[in-house]
């Protein structure tokens, strides 16, 4: 009788775990205007990798850019693991970030239009996992962190279920934007068809509260021909705006403000996921640099007025995207989840206040400091 | 008040509000009946109507390390060391250091990391069975408040919650001082739990991103946006996994007491 009660338990069990795989069709790549569709299916499974949670050679940490070190198309290993992180994000204030890869934003990855991604994530939410030894595996975002820990990341764990959504794929979501359970992994391809900046996060309700919690970051896809400038820029940045929903909690750590998330009223709003840090840590150049910022809005809730005190934007391209060229802007205004690429030419020695025009969100936090030292051409 | 609101009234039963009485004496572990009633599910059922839910007996508390540890005696299949992968992930009773020991870590918190087959497992072996998503919703959300601002503080309390376990230094069954209206314990603040159809079949129906919460905010008030965080992160687990912050307790329906009553 136990056999049977137990077998009959069995069935049910698979049963339930079928209802989240039946059959996606698998579909076949085809080609439109040069951009590539069709990926094949994405596949769940199990995995007892315990290595270093971010994988790949073209992932960086804010404000860094790993160079394109490579000519044509290539198609990327990438891993992003998520991992629960008790981190700082301003002085005093901590909590249990949800992230991908341990910080928050999650590292930047690089790549070229019309690359290929086999992306693999796995659901490490309930296993404490330690980013910032040093370590040469892994990748280049892996090192920057252990030299440079500025948000005194600590491992937590805080088992929840997750997902991936990159902005810069064209996929379908119920396929490769699945959401797993912590110990599942998942693997799934995408090709970059569109050049530009985009977000990632995650896409598992509430996903105003995964997002909040720390869960996004951006893929920069450079234009396969570059920006049509006829010049080099001296120096390029990654920034990305967003905003947390935090209050004391009943010990040290600060926890989730459900209701300032519901009515828009965040605790910070901050640059590369920290109050102080573009302070604390300027953006370097010189007097008669060109500096590319490749700016991300990642919310979840707000929009961003980006300017520089002191400077005009040169030429701007909306969502990063070579045809949107602009010209002589002050202000970017980005939605959340959009982007721009801006190239701005600094007029000379001293301090440019980058910040977020609405002086509301500025003084929760989004501004930093680009250093502009003595001109040397 | 009750934080239902706009809720048909509960049904009890006479009969069963007596047998309720000789429940309120419950203690830790002791099976409770939670009489018959309808509750609103936030799940897409049918329209407007109120979920029906049969009376049933709930452990007035969750499994214990120190209870699970003594079904692991007579049932050694489901030490980690004999479970077979099928029934469990590889964080199967990941926090316990030995399962043989008397002087088992931490007795009286509660058992965490064991899949859904494992829950099963011990039910069964309890003469019972894990609850329905259903009867446990119902019960859990058999909470009074004094006031509308009480439920929205704890409400508001709640949505923390679910953002922060401290599964580092979880407390004791028992030790949350959230229970419902019946003296059933902790189904909030401590773990959360399996159930029997913790993925309901509509669940694939179910597009799961941010319109997902918003379609699920049918109770108007922010219990409800608790409760879709709560639905949406169980339906996403497998039967397999093994969280640090997932227990169970277990359910029995009123024949089998009766019949075990009627035994003794």
């Amino acid at each position: 009788m136990k056999s049977i009660k137990l077998t009959f338990t069995l069935v049910i069990g698979l049963l339930l775990t079928g209802i989240t795989s039946l059959s996606y069709a698998q579909t076949s790549e085809y080609e439109i205007d040069g951009k590539t569709f069709g990926m094949p299916e994405a596949e769940v499974f199990t995995e007892d990798y315990d290595g270093p949670p971010v994988v790949g050679d073209h992932l960086s940490m804010l404000p860094n850019l790993e160079p394109l070190d490579y000519e044509g198309n290539k198609t990327h290993e990438v891993r992003i693991d998520i991992i629960a992180q008790e981190i700082e994000v301003a002085d005093g204030v901590k909590y249990e970030a949800w992230t991908f890869g341990g910080t928050v934003p999650g590292p930047v990855l690089h790549v070229r239009e019309g690359d290929r991604i086999t992306f693999t994530m796995k659901n490490r939410s309930d296993e404490a996992v330690t980013i910032t030894q040093p370590t040469k595996e892994g990748s280049p975002f892996m090192q920057q962190v252990a030299q440079n820990n500025y948000m005194k990341a600590q491992e937590a764990t805080m088992p929840m279920p997750h997902s991936m959504d990159f902005h810069a794929g064209t996929v379908a979501k119920d396929d490769k934007w699945r959401t797993i359970a912590p110990g599942q992994s998942i693997k799934f391809d995408w090709v970059a068809n569109y050049a530009g900046s985009y977000i990632y996060h995650c896409g598992t309700p509430s996903v105003l509260m995964h997002t909040a919690m720390g869960q996004h970051g951006v893929v920069v896809v450079s234009p396969k021909d570059g920006y049509d400038t006829g010049y080099e820029v001296d120096k390029e940045y990654v920034i990305v705006q967003s905003e947390y929903y935090l209050k004391k909690g009943p010990g040290d750590l600060y926890q989730y403000d459900y209701e300032g998330a519901q009515n828009r009223n965040p605790s910070h709003v901050v640059f590369n996921g920290h109050q102080t840090i573009l302070h604390d840590q300027p953006l370097k150049a010189n007097a008669g640099d060109r500096v590319r910022f490749h700016v991300s809005n990642n919310g979840p809730s707000g929009t961003s007025s980006f300017h520089v005190i002191g400077g005009i934007f040169d030429r701007v391209w909306l969502e990063g995207h070579p045809f949107n060229e602009m010209r002589g802007m002050q202000t970017v205004l980005l939605g959340a989840s959009s982007s721009a690429t801006i190239d701005m030419i600094v007029p000379e020695e001293g301090k440019y206040i980058l910040i977020d025009h609405e002086f509301a969100d500025a003084e929760k936090g989004a501004t930093g400091t680009l250093k502009a030292g003595p001109r040397e051409k | 008040m009750n934080i239902l609101t706009n809720i048909a009234p509960v049904k009890i039963t006479l009969t069963v509000l007596a047998a309720m009485m000789l429940c309120l004496t419950n203690m830790v572990g002791a099976q409770v009946l939670v009489p018959s009633g309808s509750f609103h599910s936030v799940m897409p059922e049918i329209k407007g109507e109120p979920v029906e839910v049969e009376s049933f007996y709930l452990d007035s508390t969750a499994v214990t390390n120190q209870q699970y540890n003594e079904f692991l005696q007579d049932h050694e299949n489901w030490k980690p060391e004999n479970v077979p992968s099928i029934f469990a992930y590889k964080g199967y009773l990941k926090n316990w250091e030995n399962t043989n020991a008397d002087d088992i870590v931490n007795p009286n918190q509660p058992v965490t990391s064991v899949s859904w087959y494992a829950a099963n497992a011990y039910c069964q072996s309890a003469g019972g069975r894990l609850p329905t998503l259903n009867e446990w919703e119902y019960s859990a959300q058999l909470m009074d408040f004094e006031s509308t601002a009480d439920a929205k503080e704890f409400a508001n309390r709640l949505m923390s919650w679910y953002s922060t376990f401290d599964n580092e230094n979880m407390g004791a069954v028992g030790s949350t001082g959230i229970e419902n209206r019946y003296g059933i314990k902790d189904q909030f603040g401590l773990i959360m739990e399996w159930v029997e159809d913790f993925k309901p079949v509509v669940a694939d129906d179910l597009s799961l991103d941010c319109g997902t919460v918003g379609r699920m905010q049918k109770l108007g008030n922010a219990y409800s946006y608790a409760a879709s965080i709560r639905y949406i992160t169980r339906m996403s687990f497998s039967p397999k996994s093994t969280n640090s912050t997932v227990g169970f307790r277990c359910a029995y329906n009123v024949e089998t007491m009766e019949d075990k009553k009627s035994n003794l």
